[in-house]
């Protein structure tokens, strides 16, 4: 490094004590304290503020969410038969499914024939 | 450190009676650093609240009391860089340098007395200082100011910034060199306006 960068360093070595001295930090204002606890309780309240309204906003969102899901799936599904044909109707069809004629390999049929059927 | 860790670890606790005694021993310093890293006077009480609403924040982050100073410093660091980001949005502000100028016409307006003529030798030293800072960015700015003005060693610079002393010494040493710079084209810039000066004053009197 030369003289002259040297001569410099130490100047602003100087100045920068110098800088130190002139930059005197103001005093402190009598209501320092006061005006800290205002701010700290008003950033405390603001942020209660924000997190009612984020719930709030949270569950609207949930409840919109669940009547849009229930509407979209009742969309989606085609309603059952049942819905539209009358109780008696739907008895009958359960009834005949459920009563329709087994059949049994090797055994004869019971109904017995149009001839055989007794005349009236 | 200037409260005791059993005071730091209350607070931590959120005892506001110790909170207190912090704010309370801290306060002096903290307005200190924080109008020499921001350079504005009136806005040194704004900030020194913001670090100390901040440190209210965060306590309970804080690992061990015996790193409470370096994490003071860290929020102080912080809340000074957030603050010159913001005035630097502010087009409407006026310059620091324009500012101390303000000043200084206040304090030539004003008495000539020995104090009036210090005050202003302290303005005028502020003014050409912060024009020379004004060269490098704000965050090398506030290291600078940390390292030369505030008197931190790199270690307790290493606490603050959490990274290793070669990366700060890097980063200071071209911060320094640039303002080094500024500070040796000032001179020039004076040296020749003193030449040119004497030079009309001459060719007057002749």
């Amino acid at each position: 490094m030369s003289g002259g960068n040297q001569n410099l360093e130490r100047e602003l070595d100087r100045l920068l004590a110098a800088y130190r001295d002139a930059c005197e930090a103001p005093e402190p204002s009598a209501d320092f304290m006061p005006t800290l606890w205002a701010r700290i309780e008003a950033a405390e309240q603001g942020w209660s503020e924000r997190l009612w309204k984020w719930a709030n906003g949270l569950a609207a969102a949930a409840a919109v969410a669940s009547v849009l899901l229930v509407a979209l799936q009742m969309a989606a599904r085609p309603a059952p038969d049942y819905y539209s044909s009358t109780y008696v109707e739907s008895l009958l069809a359960q009834t005949d499914a459920e009563l329709a004629p087994v059949e049994l390999a090797g055994v004869p049929s019971m109904d017995p024939g149009p001839a055989e059927r007794p005349e009236r | 450190m200037l409260v005791e860790n059993d005071i730091v670890e209350r607070a931590r606790a959120g005892d506001a009676q110790a909170f207190n005694e912090i704010v309370q021993a801290y306060r002096r310093r903290i307005f200190g650093t924080v109008s020499r890293l921001i350079g504005r006077p009136e806005d040194v009480e704004d900030v020194a609240q913001e670090v100390f609403i901040r440190l209210y924040y965060s306590l309970d982050q804080l690992r061990s009391p015996e790193v409470f100073e370096p994490w003071l410093y860290r929020l102080t660091v912080n809340a000074a860089l957030d603050y010159l980001r913001k005035r630097r949005k502010r087009k409407q502000e006026a310059r620091v340098a324009d500012l101390s100028e303000q000043q200084v016409m206040m304090a030539d307006a004003a008495a000539g007395s020995k104090l009036e003529v210090e005050r202003r030798e302290k303005a005028r030293v502020r003014e050409f200082v912060d024009t020379l800072l004004a060269g490098v960015s704000e965050e090398d700015r506030i290291l600078l100011t940390l390292k030369e003005v505030e008197g931190l060693s790199l270690k307790e610079l290493e606490k603050i910034y959490r990274v290793n002393e070669n990366a700060l010494k890097v980063r200071l040493f071209r911060a320094r060199q640039r303002v080094l710079r500024a500070y040796a084209a000032r001179r020039e810039e004076e040296a020749r306006k003193g030449t040119s000066d004497e030079r009309r004053e001459s060719e007057s009197g002749a």
